[in-house]
């Protein structure tokens, strides 16, 4: 294999993981956005869809989308009801709030693995055989997670810029006082983009369960990867997350073939750092 | 008192210190969720110099907590200009940046296996090689970082740190450098926290790099806010409830865990100054 074939295989990986990433990240900048929490259990979420899409497809043999659907509207009631009985005190108070999903991340994970047990499981793949691009190889299970994601992202777009509730939530996140003056109700909005923004960490669980194996620790990869993309790109900024996740996603992937796993994440970790000496507030965040 | 009895004291006192440097850098408003990873940065150092460089325990100690301040300087310079929670962030993926890097850098760290056999500890030709001995140590250094705690807050420095927390931009406007002062209570705290973790190391005579993730530096903030993030006695008092919990439920981590989790919520909700308010507040007279 000549060494641009293994770039361009390896660009291609990265940009399954990017979207992984990006589904994470722009959950967690929305849970930030709308509340100014650092949602620390939002590998949870991560863990707990995909435990709900692999429920229902080997438990109860639904299929595939219309599993990953019903893991999003559960989730999104979930976060609901969470935001509603343990996090409402906390809105816009950053400290307390952030070890709060501290806590809340301890019985998420700890509950997971008293229902679960420890050890990975694996579902079966959601379509077989491999999409040639010239003389580069997906195997069609990835392109459908791709295309599935995508859509996803899409959705949630489309409802941020062009809905009515979608309207409000931005409103909020640019100014509580301002949309409250306007007519929005705060009440709803907050467990509503609390429930979203679990509800994408979930649907990026459930999307990712058949790539790769189910277990209660499976959040903490891609969260810490999200952490990442939202200092990279700017907490609070959608577009920032955008850009910081393929970035992230590819170079990780082009890294990773030519160096080890391990080596290409310290790299990473370190030109982060490195980044917020020259732009502290990240690629496309707003200074404050 | 048992055996097991002097290494849950033993235990309880390496806590409050490692606990009470995160209270000095809490007392700043930041907080540190790399915290454990300054706690290995002093053990693995202190180790080497003491292991392969044939340093005496005192030097290599001392060594030890100079890189943990060291490296706290570098990254505290960095972002402690950033909002507070990038900061968290920040502290987040550095403590994971130095676990990968332990385990990466095999020669020296013994990758994932870690360091072994580290001898005991020994200070003025006193070797501290049994738990009993050890406990006399760890119970001296304890009292002193709880006494230092306790009389920096009655100095100005202690009042600028509340300033600080209290209103950053008051404070600034009010003529204190509260990057100045952030920094400095950021690498005192992490030098503490690498004073914790060279007597760990030496106590425990082990060292690898699961010893010091994630999961310590969120038992540690647990410690702090259910002990009182204000109170000088929060880090004591934390730190005595929570070290013995893991042995009384042993065989039940989860539920172990879950209890914190909901231990940590109701806390927070309920008693913002963590246990250490509740005398405060019979006294008022409810």
């Amino acid at each position: 294999m000549d060494l641009s074939l293994l770039i361009g295989q390896a660009v291609v990986n990265g940009l399954v993981v990017g979207l992984l990433y990006l589904l994470m990240a722009v959950g967690f900048t929305l849970v930030f956005g709308v509340m100014r929490i650092v949602n620390f259990a939002h590998a949870e979420f991560y863990m707990l869809g995909a435990f709900v899409t692999f429920i229902c497809v080997t438990r109860f043999e639904l299929p595939f989308l219309p599993s990953v659907a019903l893991t999003l509207v559960i989730a999104v009631l979930v976060g609901w009801v969470i935001e509603w009985a343990v996090l409402k005190p906390f809105r816009h108070d950053e400290l307390n709030g952030m070890i709060a999903t501290i806590g809340l991340a301890m019985i998420l994970q700890n509950g997971a693995l008293m229902l679960f047990g420890p050890d990975p499981q694996s579902m079966p793949s959601v379509a077989t055989g491999v999409l040639r691009l010239g003389d580069l190889l997906v195997p069609n299970s990835r392109v459908y997670v791709v295309l599935c994601s995508a859509a996803v992202l899409l959705a949630m777009w489309l409802f941020l810029r062009y809905s009515r509730t979608g309207r409000a939530l931005r409103a909020v996140v640019q100014d509580i006082e301002i949309a409250q003056i306007q007519g929005i109700k705060a009440r709803l909005i907050y467990p509503l983009g609390f429930g979203l923004g679990v509800g994408l960490a979930a649907v990026a669980g459930g999307l990712m369960a058949p790539l790769f194996s189910v277990s209660p620790f499976i959040g903490a990869g891609p969260m810490l990867k999200a952490f990442i993309v939202v200092i990279l790109g700017g907490l609070g900024s959608i577009p920032g997350a955008a850009l910081a996740s393929l970035l992230l996603g590819i170079t990780e992937s082009v890294a990773g073939t030519f160096l080890s796993t391990s080596t290409a994440d310290i790299l990473i970790f370190a030109l982060v750092i490195g980044m917020l000496v020259v732009r502290p507030s990240g690629l496309l965040g707003r200074p404050e | 008192m048992t055996d097991f009895h002097v290494h849950l004291a033993v235990l309880v006192c390496l806590n409050v210190v490692i606990v009470s440097g995160l209270a000095l850098i809490s007392r700043t408003g930041q907080l540190s969720l790399g915290h454990g990873a300054f706690v290995g940065i002093a053990a693995y150092a202190a180790v080497l110099a003491h292991m392969k460089a044939g340093w005496p325990f005192w030097l290599s100690a001392l060594g030890g907590i100079a890189a943990a301040a060291l490296v706290a300087l570098v990254l505290g310079w960095v972002i402690l200009r950033l909002r507070g929670v990038y900061f968290v962030l920040v502290t987040f993926a550095f403590a994971e940046l130095v676990r990968l890097a332990l385990l990466d850098w095999s020669a020296l760290t013994g990758g994932a296996n870690g360091i072994a056999g580290i001898p005991p500890a020994t200070l003025f030709g006193v070797a501290f090689d049994t738990k009993a001995r050890f406990l006399v140590l760890a119970l001296g250094v304890a009292a002193a970082s709880a006494f230092f705690l306790k009389r920096l807050a009655t100095t100005p420095t202690g009042h600028a740190y509340d300033a600080v927390s209290e209103n950053p931009a008051l404070a600034e406007a009010s003529g204190l450098n509260v990057h100045r002062l952030q920094l400095q209570a950021f690498v005192i705290g992490c030098a503490i926290a690498g004073l914790g973790g060279v007597l760990l190391a030496h106590y425990v005579g082990f060292v690898s790099p699961e010893s010091f993730n994630t999961t310590l530096s969120i038992n540690v903030i647990v410690m702090l806010v259910i002990g009182g993030r204000q109170s000088v006695w929060g880090p004591l008092i934390g730190a005595a409830i929570l070290t013995p919990l893991p042995e009384l439920l042993r065989g039940a981590v989860q539920t172990q865990h879950i209890f914190y989790g909901a231990a940590l919520i109701l806390i927070l909700h309920f008693m913002p100054g963590g246990l250490a308010s509740l005398p405060g507040r019979f006294a008022k007279g409810r």
